[in-house]
C-alpha cells in the first residue's frame, strides 16, 4: 500500500511538471506575447519597454526556470491584468468554483443513486424508459444551451431567480443545475446499467432465495458490487467539471470562479495568470484521481495495487 | 485597444429562446404584474424608484460591463473594465463635449502655449479629492510625477513620455514642458487621471481618491464595484445616487440581466439584440476594420488593382447585413468624423462591380491570387466581414485566397514588415481621438502596421506629430488621408458604431469618446 502510494504520487507529479511545460511553451510559441499584450498602436519604444519590465526578453529557458522556482513555493508572479500576485486571484475564485461543483455534483449524484436503482428494477418496463429518456435527454443537451434556457425562464420570464452573479444562495440555483444535468443523465445511466448486471448476478437471486429482505439485497449487497464504476464516473465528472465544465457554466452565469477567471486570462492575454491558473487545474486533477484510487480499495477491499 | 466583443457562437440559440420565452411571457397575461414585484436578484430598492415615475433625481443603477476592472489604479493599466468605472472616480484636466471636442474640466480653460514646448494650464479653483485635501498645481504636478515615476511599470507611460518636466508656476497653474513640439499635448491631458498622490501607499484599489462626481463604496472582486454620489462634487451634481458596475463576459447573459430588469444599462449590446433590447442606443465609434493592401509588391503593387479592390465592396450592404446599420460606410480614411484631422473633402469608393472588373481588365490582374490575412474573434463579426469582402473580390474576377490564423500568428503577419499579404485585415481604433498613432501605425511607411513606402507619406506623417500650429497640423492630416484613399492603400470599409442596450427608465445619450459617464445618467420615464 504504501509503495502503491508513493508511485501514484510520483507519477502524479511527472504530469504536473509535463502539463507545465506544455502550457508554458504554448502561451510563448503560439505568438509573441509583448505584441498580445499592448494595443495594436503601440509604438516600437512602448513593445521593448514593455517586454524588458517583464523578463520577457530572457531566453525562454531561463524564463521557465524563474517560473518553476516561483510555482514550488506557490509564487507565480504577479498577474498581468490585475498587478497582484497570481496565486492570490486564485484563492480568491477557487472556492466558488468548489462550491458550484459540490453543489452541482452533489445534487447529481443524490438523485442518479435512487433513480437509476428504481429503474435497473424494473429494466424495459415504462418506467425505466421514461427515466431512460429523460437522462438521455439530460446528457446531450449542450451545457451552454441549457444554462441560457434556464437564465430565460426562470430569469427573464418567470424572475424568480437572478439572470447571473454570485453572492447568495439563489444565484446558486441556476449554475448548480446546469452543472447537475448532464451529469445527472450520465451517473444515471451507469448506476442503472451496473445496476441490471448485479441483480442478474447468482447471488443475488441466492440472497432472495434465503428470504433476504428486498431493500438489502439491492442496496447493501448490489449497489456495493455496482458502485466501483459508479464512482469511477462520479470521479471523472467531478474532474471534468472543474477542469472543463465551470468554463462554460461559469462564463454563461458570470460566476466568478476559476473557469470564469480562465476565459478572463485569455480575453486580458494575462499568460502569467493563465499559467497559474492551468498548473492549479492540473494539481487538483492528479489529487482527485489520487484520492480516487482509495476510494476504490475502501470499496473494493479485494483490489490489489500494484 | 477597447476589445469588441466576441460574438457568441451561441447566438442564434439565444435568439430562438427569446423569442420563445417573449411569447410565454406576453401569453402569461396578466401575471405579469405579480411576478414583477417578487422579482430576485436583490434589486428590491431599484424596483421602488421604478414606482415613483416623477422622480428624475435620485435613484440606483446597474450597469454590465463586459470585464473586471484590473485596478482602480487609473495610471497602472489601460483596459475597458478599468475606464467603465475610473472614469466616473477620477477627472483629467480636459474633457471631451458630446461632439468629441476637447473643453475644460478641472482645468479652467483649453492649455496656453507659450512656446513650442511649453504649456500652461490653470487649474480649477475651489475642487478637492474625495478625502478633503484640496486640488491645486502641487497635487496636479504630484499626480503626474507618480504616474512618471511608475517607468514601464504603467501601460499608460508610452502616452506621456514626450512630456520632459511639469511644474507648478504658483498656486493654481501647471507647466507642461515637452521634449519637442508636442501637439497631442492637450488630447494627452485629456487622458492624464489625476490622482491625490498623498493616498499612493494606501493603495488604490481599496482606497481609490479622485475629484470626480462619485465616489467608491466596495469592490466585491470577481463580482462588482459600488460607487456613490460625492457630496462635495465641484460640479453639477449628478442625478444618480448609486451605481453598481457587474462584470459580465456573455453578451447573452448581460441581456438576459437587462431584460429581467436587474440592469439599467449594458455595453457592447450585439448588432443582432437591439431589437430585444427594451431600448437600444448606438454612437459614432472608434473602431475601423479595414484591408491594408500592400503597395510594395504582388498584384496589389499596381493600384489599379487596389482601386479595383475598392469600387468592388458594397459597403453599405456589409453594414445593414453584418450590423444591422449601426455601421457607417468609412470616408474613405480610418478616422471618425469626430476625430481631429478628420478629411471631409474625401467620399467612400462607390459599389461599382463593373469599374472593378474593368481596372482589372487594364491591370491585366484577371484570376491573380490575393493572399488575405486575417483573424477570428477579436474583434465584432470579423470573420464574417473578411468573407464577404472575399466574395466581392472574387466576384469581379480576382481570386482571394483567405487565410485566419490564431490572433498571435495572426499578429506575426501583422506586423511582419519583410512580408506583407496582398491584404491584411485590421480593425484599427483611437483612444485619444488623436490621428498621430493611428496614422503613425498604419499610414507611415515607417509604421509597423503599413504596407506602403510612400516618401511623401511618410514625411506628412512625421511632421504632422510634431506640428504644434493646429492649421498646418490639420491639412499635413488631409494630404495623408487624400493619398491614401486616392491610391487605395486600404480597402476601406466601415465605422462601427458603439452599441449598448438600456433599461426603459434611463435617460442617457452615448458618448463618441466611448466613456460611460454616470453625472449624465438620470432616471425618468
Amino acid at each position: 500500500m504504501g509503495r502503491f502510494a508513493l508511485q501514484r504520487v510520483l507519477q502524479g507529479l511527472v504530469v504536473i511538471v509535463g502539463v507545465t511545460i506544455v502550457v508554458f511553451v504554448v502561451t510563448r510559441l503560439i505568438g509573441d506575447p509583448v505584441a498580445l499584450m499592448l494595443p495594436l498602436e503601440a509604438t516600437a519604444e512602448e513593445r521593448a519597454a514593455f517586454a524588458g519590465a517583464l523578463g520577457l526578453d530572457e531566453p525562454i529557458i531561463v524564463q521557465f526556470f524563474e517560473f518553476v522556482r516561483g510555482a514550488v513555493r506557490l509564487d507565480f508572479g504577479e498577474s498581468l491584468w490585475q498587478g497582484r500576485p497570481a496565486f492570490e486571484i486564485i484563492l480568491e475564485v477557487l472556492p466558488r468554483t468548489v462550491m458550484l461543483v459540490l453543489a452541482g455534483l452533489g445534487l447529481a449524484f443524490v438523485l442518479a443513486v435512487p433513480v437509476g436503482i428504481f429503474a435497473a428494477r424494473r429494466p424495459g418496463s415504462w418506467v425505466d424508459r421514461s427515466l431512460v429518456g429523460g437522462s438521455l435527454l439530460g446528457l446531450s443537451v449542450p451545457q451552454f444551451w441549457l444554462g441560457l434556457m434556464l437564465i430565460l425562464l426562470f430569469g427573464v420570464t418567470l424572475k424568480w431567480l437572478p439572470t447571473s452573479g454570485s453572492g447568495t444562495f439563489l444565484h446558486l440555483v441556476l449554475p448548480a443545475l446546469t452543472l447537475a444535468l448532464p451529469a445527472f443523465g450520465r451517473l444515471t445511466m451507469m448506476v442503472r446499467s451496473s445496476m441490471i448486471d448485479e441483480l442478474h448476478a447468482a447471488y443475488i437471486e441466492t440472497a432472495r432465495a434465503k428470504g433476504m429482505p428486498e431493500w438489502r439485497t439491492v442496496f447493501v449487497h448490489a449497489f456495493r458490487n455496482a458502485s466501483n464504476p459508479v464512482a469511477t464516473l462520479t470521479g471523472w465528472e467531478l474532474i471534468r467539471a472543474i477542469a472543463g465544465y465551470s468554463v462554460v457554466v461559469e462564463t454563461v452565469f458570470a460566476w466568478p470562479g476559476i473557469g470564469f477567471m480562465a476565459i478572463q486570462a485569455i480575453q486580458q492575454q494575462d499568460l502569467i495568470l493563465l499559467q497559474a491558473i492551468v498548473f492549479v487545474v492540473a494539481v487538483i486533477v492528479v489529487i482527485v484521481n489520487l484520492a480516487l484510487d482509495f476510494v476504490y480499495k475502501l470499496i473494493d477491499p479485494r483490489i490489489q495495487f500494484v | 485597444m477597447q476589445k469588441a466583443p466576441r460574438t457568441s457562437p451561441w447566438r442564434p440559440l439565444l435568439l430562438l429562446m427569446l423569442v420563445l420565452a417573449l411569447v410565454a411571457t406576453a401569453c402569461g397575461g396578466d401575471d405579469d404584474e405579480s411576478t414583477e414585484t417578487t422579482a430576485a436578484g436583490g434589486e428590491a430598492d431599484t424596483e421602488t424608484t421604478t414606482t415613483q415615475a416623477a422622480a428624475e433625481t435620485g435613484g440606483e443603477i446597474v450597469i454590465a460591463i463586459g470585464s473586471e476592472p484590473s485596478t482602480l489604479d487609473p495610471h497602472l493599466r489601460d483596459d475597458g473594465g478599468e475606464r467603465a468605472v475610473n472614469d466616473n472616480i477620477y477627472e483629467t484636466l480636459l474633457a471631451r463635449d458630446s461632439q468629441g471636442q476637447l473643453e475644460p474640466s478641472l482645468a479652467t480653460s483649453l492649455p496656453t502655449q507659450v512656446d513650442d514646448t511649453t504649456w500652461e494650464v490653470t487649474i480649477r479653483d475651489g475642487v478637492s479629492f474625495t478625502n478633503g485635501n484640496p486640488l491645486d498645481a502641487a497635487a496636479v504636478v504630484a499626480s503626474f510625477e507618480r504616474l512618471t515615476g511608475l517607468g514601464d511599470e504603467s501601460e499608460q507611460s508610452g502616452f506621456f513620455g514626450s512630456i520632459a518636466s511639469v511644474e507648478a508656476v504658483d498656486d493654481m497653474t501647471v507647466r507642461f514642458t515637452t521634449d519637442g513640439p508636442d501637439p497631442i499635448l492637450p488630447a494627452k491631458l485629456y487622458w492624464l487621471k489625476v490622482i491625490d498622490a498623498s493616498e499612493v501607499a494606501e493603495g488604490f484599489d481599496e482606497n481609490p481618491v479622485g475629484t470626480g462626481p462619485y465616489q467608491f463604496v466596495s469592490w466585491d472582486r470577481g463580482s462588482s464595484v459600488v460607487l456613490e454620489r460625492n457630496p462635495n462634487y465641484w460640479g453639477d451634481a449628478p442625478a444618480i445616487d448609486k451605481v453598481t458596475f457587474r462584470f459580465i463576459e456573455e453578451s447573452g447573459t448581460r441581456l438576459s440581466g437587462l431584460l429581467s430588469g436587474e440592469f439599467d444599462l449594458i455595453t457592447n449590446l450585439s448588432p443582432d439584440d437591439a431589437g430585444v433590447a427594451p431600448k437600444a442606443e448606438s454612437v459614432v465609434g472608434l473602431e475601423h476594420p479595414i484591408m491594408i493592401l500592400s503597395t510594395i509588391d504582388g498584384p496589389t503593387a499596381d493600384p489599379k488593382v487596389r482601386q479595383a479592390m475598392n469600387y468592388a465592396i458594397d459597403k453599405q450592404a456589409l453594414a445593414d447585413a453584418l450590423y444591422g446599420g449601426a455601421a457607417a460606410v468609412d470616408q474613405c480614411q480610418i478616422l471618425s468624423s469626430t476625430v481631429f484631422g478628420f478629411n471631409p473633402d474625401l467620399a467612400p469608393y462607390e459599389y461599382d462591380p463593373d469599374k472593378a472588373r474593368q481596372l482589372i481588365a487594364e491591370a491585366g490582374a484577371e484570376g491573380v491570387t490575393i493572399e488575405v490575412v486575417g483573424e477570428s474573434g477579436r474583434w465584432l463579426k470579423d470573420r464574417e466581414l473578411i468573407e464577404a469582402v472575399a466574395n466581392y473580390w472574387a466576384e469581379v474576377g480576382l481570386n482571394p485566397d483567405v487565410q485566419i490564423f490564431e490572433f498571435g500568428e495572426y499578429l506575426n503577419r501583422l506586423f511582419d514588415r519583410e512580408t506583407r499579404a496582398a491584404a491584411i485585415f485590421v480593425s484599427s481604433s483611437n483612444d485619444l481621438l488623436d490621428p498621430s498613432r493611428q496614422l503613425g501605425t498604419y499610414y507611415s511607411p515607417e509604421g509597423i502596421g503599413s504596407s506602403n513606402q510612400d516618401p511623401e507619406m511618410l514625411d506628412w506623417v512625421t511632421q504632422a506629430a510634431v506640428e504644434t500650429d493646429t492649421a498646418v497640423r490639420e491639412d499635413l492630416y488631409h494630404q495623408a488621408t487624400a493619398r491614401a484613399c486616392d491610391d487605395a492603400y486600404f480597402a476601406f470599409l466601415l465605422n462601427i458604431e458603439d452599441s449598448y442596450g438600456t433599461s426603459e427608465r434611463l435617460v442617457w445619450q452615448p458618448r463618441v469618446d466611448a466613456r460611460l459617464l454616470v453625472k449624465e445618467m438620470s432616471l425618468g420615464g
